[in-house]
């Protein structure tokens, strides 16, 4: 009871405190100050004995423990007639077991525990993640560097995967966006091993060497990092992990060249006809890479141009405005050691397309041609300063941004002058960005849709497409063979 | 400033819960205003941020054909404005507005009331509604609420409609709280959906991007056979005639009947005082009146019979669907229905599943895809709602080998029938309730996936449920499970769906 009436008090005095004017509007409010320093990555790194790197955090607020090792490997490194190996390996290294156990039994085993063991290939990075309640940690970190150094290939896994694989292939053409990203990529970045796509032929010619030689070239400590948090004392973790990497040596990788000259297409239309109702469409062309100084003011401006959801003049135009689509805007996308692109994009109904598309071609003219507003610098700078806290959410979350800025060679101080590079950014170079990085000389618009209704357009924008440039029809390919489809 | 006091004493009774369960605890706090609005909050001390998030108590389910899809409709016009949000000047912009309304109202007369309509009259009419919109633009503010939002680090930003709930998301810095409160309880009192008809087009295209999904028709199709009489029986975007015949009066009753603070709960998680947003709550959720009380869901399903088959052909993949009518959520053979689903179908769900290599631990993966390699996937899944439930097998056959989908119908009636007969292992049951534990410990590590999970299952059971539901699912017995199959899994309660693969949509 004393406790209650304490409690009513102590609101009262808060409510008081509060003064409690209420706002009507949000310009009325006034907030406290709020200070956030990012941590340092260099108090969580650690290198462990065979020289695998890591970034640790002890996190007791959950009887947790999870480990990811961010391996130096991936897509971009499997030759042309092996393309898919990636995909194999993803499904391979855990199912297909180790020197010690079948794959089914360590999967029955992390699940029996309540734990997950998962392994992605990207297109140079892969992962092998575990997460178990803390009690369960020495089995699982066991498991975990069991599958990272010993895995087994084992034939009969093998094959199913490939199998089912196969089938697989015959969705490929099934989805409207994942036609429109694959062969836009493809237009844009040329035949190299950004745009290779696996074929019947290039699954069933991957065997379990394949697979052992890629493993045994990448897989080594000195490729990895490892990013580690949860419920466990530092200097007991350190002592179990090297007792279970003992003994793992591997030098200095070699890595493939990267592909460094990508085509010009020529601007213009490119159509790909599928009987859908709308038309889903990319344009534009190659980007920048993050580590690029521009990268900031690039961010910025595209939050402004498209990037910034509702608060962005795509959104606004085309779907605010006009109601022609749900889902609108523009980006940048970046690879590690690559451009990345840069794109428009919006899905709409057929009638509507070519007007979709000279609206977003007008915000990119407008961008380049016209300053922003200071409202509009001020919510973008405003978003990225006020939203940054986010990126270390959880300590797994921190633990993996750390593993990678080194993984791709981004410097230690990233997050620390974050804010003064957003800060920096003024309207000038916005727009200097924008003429630089935005090239209405260079568009292509990719489309995918029902070339007839498309074509002819609607009131506001009648057609036909090849207003907007030179009309270009793409053949879809047959995911089988890889060759298109007559 | 009697209503302070007022307030202030409902604070006495604010609920410090502590529950525990494994090792770890479960510490919401509660605090329920004297309009009947719920507050809950979490907190986590460290980094300065805050999810914020308001739950409301209405989805599809409580539309009527006629209305089907207005209570997505409706989410996204609750971006439209307020009297003081997205408009620079309210009595302008509102005149303009009802000359809007009126004309629509006798354009849809036109349009949808008569059979030939006037076609002459309905471009003149809307000629006149265009310009009146243009003139309109000069009074509104696009997206003020997101625009504030954004400017002050507000991620995570979005809503979303379900059948049964609709919530409102945002994750501020901690210190712009208050934000939310001002914003949220402006909108909930004073929404005014402008731009109501051009949303309208969005949300068409919206529906759009579904139908250009491979499969989407037939799946809609399906789910609606499934359900006859439950107002789960359409989706929640709603069928386009009536998206395209909706009115804002429509919309408005919506509202008015459902958007009431008694109707709602906040929830707050990550690093801030809950003292301080009791006050706030006080301020801003407090000044709200509240509603009428709404009554629950009345059309059960009724049962079926007897058994439904559906075939269909299209562009997506050759596959499976079996679906079996299964008790709503929260009743007793829940839980052992979760375990069945979780140990028949775990990992089984395809590639986007399984590509990680993690998966492929549930029988149907290792009997159909591993062992007798006759479906690329497999899987089962238990759906408990509100006021129905759904158990379903999903397959899709190796159609390289001549598979069909009717093989594999034989080979999970076979899979039941053993389960029937012979219940789980020991093992697999140990497992399930294994998994259970440990996601639940994981599900507390999150923040806004904590909120949305804490902040839905109040509005029907309780946050608490989601701890009784876990002290069930620790209860189940071998003999439960044999009981759950043999009661729920009969040819008279199912839907068997076969989709082949053609051209087509």
């Amino acid at each position: 009871m004393k406790k209650t009436i304490i409690a009513i008090l102590a609101l009262t005095v808060l409510c008081a405190g509060l003064g409690l004017a209420q706002a009507k509007h949000p310009s009325e409010l006034k907030y406290q100050a709020l200070k956030y320093d990012p941590p340092d990555p260099k108090a969580f790194r650690t290198v462990y004995a065979p020289g695998l790197r890591g970034y640790v955090q002890e996190d007791k607020s959950l009887p947790l423990f999870n480990i990811t090792a961010i391996i130096n490997c991936g897509d971009l490194y499997i030759p042309k007639d092996k393309t898919g190996l990636g995909r194999v390996l993803g499904d391979q290294l855990i199912k297909g077991g180790t020197a010690a156990k079948e794959g089914s039994v360590i999967e029955d085993r992390i699940d029996f525990l309540g734990g997950t063991l998962n392994f992605m290939v990207g297109e140079r990075t892969s992962t092998l993640s575990l997460s178990v309640l803390a009690k369960d940690l020495d089995e699982g970190l066991a498991t975990f560097f069991d599958v990272l150094r010993n895995p087994a290939f084992r034939e009969e896994p093998l094959k199913l995967a490939k199998a089912r694989f196969v089938e697989q292939l015959r969705q490929a053409n099934d989805q409207p966006n994942g036609v429109l990203s694959r062969e836009y990529e493809k237009l844009l970045y040329g035949d190299n091993a950004v745009t290779w796509q696996p074929t019947k032929a290039t699954y069933e010619s991957i065997t379990a060497a394949d697979l052992k030689a890629f493993h045994a070239k990448y897989f080594s400590p000195k490729n990895m990092i490892l990013a580690v948090s949860g419920d466990f004392a530092k200097a007991g973790l350190k002592a179990k992990i090297e007792k279970l990497a003992a003994g793992w040596k591997g030098g200095a990788v070699a890595f493939p060249t990267l592909p460094k000259a990508f085509p010009s297409p020529e601007p213009g239309v490119y159509f790909i006809q599928k009987a859908i109702n709308q038309g889903y469409i990319s344009l534009g062309h190659l980007g920048l890479e993050d580590t690029n100084p521009d990268y900031f003011a690039v961010q910025v401006m595209n939050f402004i141009l498209g990037g910034g959801s509702f608060t962005s003049r795509i959104t606004t135009k085309v779907r605010s405005d006009e109601g022609l689509s749900y889902n609108q805007g523009s980006r940048f996308t970046y690879r590690w050691g690559l451009p990345g692109t840069f794109s428009g994009y919006v899905q709409t109904k057929s009638s509507t397309v070519g007007y979709a598309i000279s609206l977003i071609l007008a915000e990119f003219d407008r961008i380049r041609k016209e300053p922003v507003s200071d409202s509009e610098m001020e919510t973008a700078i405003n978003y990225y300063l006020e939203s940054f806290a986010d990126n270390f959410q959880s300590s797994q979350t921190t633990m993996m941004n750390f593993a990678n800025l080194e993984m791709t060679g981004k410097p230690t101080d990233y997050y620390k002058t974050y804010l003064s590079k957003i800060r920096a950014v003024t309207k000038a170079r916005v727009q200097e960005v924008a003429n630089k990085y935005i090239q209405p000389g260079k568009i292509d618009m990719m489309i995918v849709g029902d070339w007839e209704p498309c074509n002819k357009g609607g009131d506001k924008w009648p057609g036909p497409l090849d207003k907007l440039g030179k009309v270009h029809k793409v053949a879809l390919i047959d995911p089988m063979t890889g060759q298109e489809i007559k | 400033m009697k209503k302070r006091i007022l307030a202030l004493v409902a604070t006495a009774f604010a609920l410090a819960a502590f529950v525990r369960a494994a090792d770890v605890t479960l510490d919401v706090k509660e605090h329920v205003l004297s309009n009947g609005m719920k507050i809950l909050m979490i907190p986590k001390p460290g980094v300065p941020r805050v999810v914020c998030h308001i739950y409301f108590k209405v989805g599809s389910i409580n539309e009527r054909p006629g209305i089907t899809g207005s209570a997505h409709v409706h989410e996204h016009l609750m971006f439209k404005g307020t009297e003081v949000m997205g408009v620079t000047d309210y009595a302008k912009d509102a005149e303009i507005d009802r000359k809007i309304d009126a004309l629509m109202d006798r354009i849809y007369r036109e349009k949808y009331w008569k059979t030939g309509g006037d076609a002459a009259q309905i471009a003149a009419w809307q000629k006149e509604v265009d310009e009146l919109a243009k003139a309109e633009k000069a009074f509104i503010i696009k997206d003020d609420l997101w625009t504030q939002y954004m400017k002050n680090g507000g991620t995570g930003l979005n809503a979303s409609t379900s059948q049964e709930t609709t919530g409102y998301y945002v994750t501020l810095p901690s210190n712009k709280i208050e934000l939310q409160m001002l914003m949220e309880s402006d909108r909930l009192m004073n929404a005014r959906f402008r731009e109501f008809y051009s949303e309208k087009d969005v949300i068409m295209e919206e529906r759009r991007l579904s139908e250009n999904q491979p499969g989407y028709f037939f799946n809609e199709q399906v789910n609606s056979a499934f359900y006859t009489a439950s107002p789960y029986h359409w989706d929640v975007i709603g069928w386009m005639d009536d998206l395209k015949k909706m009115t804002k009066r429509d919309l408005i009753a919506f509202h008015n009947t459902y958007y009431v603070p008694n109707n709602a709960v906040a929830i707050y998680v990550g690093d801030f005082d809950p003292a301080a947003v009791t006050a706030m709550a006080e301020k801003y959720f407090g000044r709200i009146p509240k509603g009428p009380d709404l009554e629950p869901i009345r059309t059960g399903e009724p049962a079926q019979y007897s058994e439904k088959r559906f075939y269909g052909e299209g562009p997506a993949p050759t596959s499976l669907q079996m679906m079996f009518h299964t008790p709503r959520d929260g009743d007793p053979d829940t839980a052992a229905l979760s375990i069945l689903a979780g140990t028949l179908g775990s990992g089984g769900g395809g590639f986007r599943g399984g590509m990680g290599g993690g998966g492929g631990t549930g029988r149907l993966y290792k009997t159909l895809v591993r062992d007798k390699q006759l479906a690329v996937s497999a899987s089962a899944s238990s759906r408990a709602q509100w006021y129905v439930g759904a158990f379903q097998f999903s397959a899709t056959p190796r159609v390289d080998k001549g598979v069909k989908p009717e093989d594999l119908e034989k080979e999970i009636w076979a899979e039941i029938e053993k389960v029937k007969k012979e219940g789980l292992t020991e093992e697999e049951i140990q497992k399930a309730k294994n998994k259970g534990e440990a996601m639940f410990v994981r599900s507390l590590g999150s923040t806004s996936g904590l909120a949305s999970r804490v902040g839905r299952a109040d509005l029907m059971r309780g946050w608490r449920s989601i701890l009784t539901d876990l002290d069930d699912l620790k209860k189940v017995t071998n003999d439960d499970i044999k009981r759950v199959a043999a009661k729920y899994f009969v040819k008279d309660n199912s839907l068997t769906a076969i989709y082949t693969r053609k051209s087509g949509r």
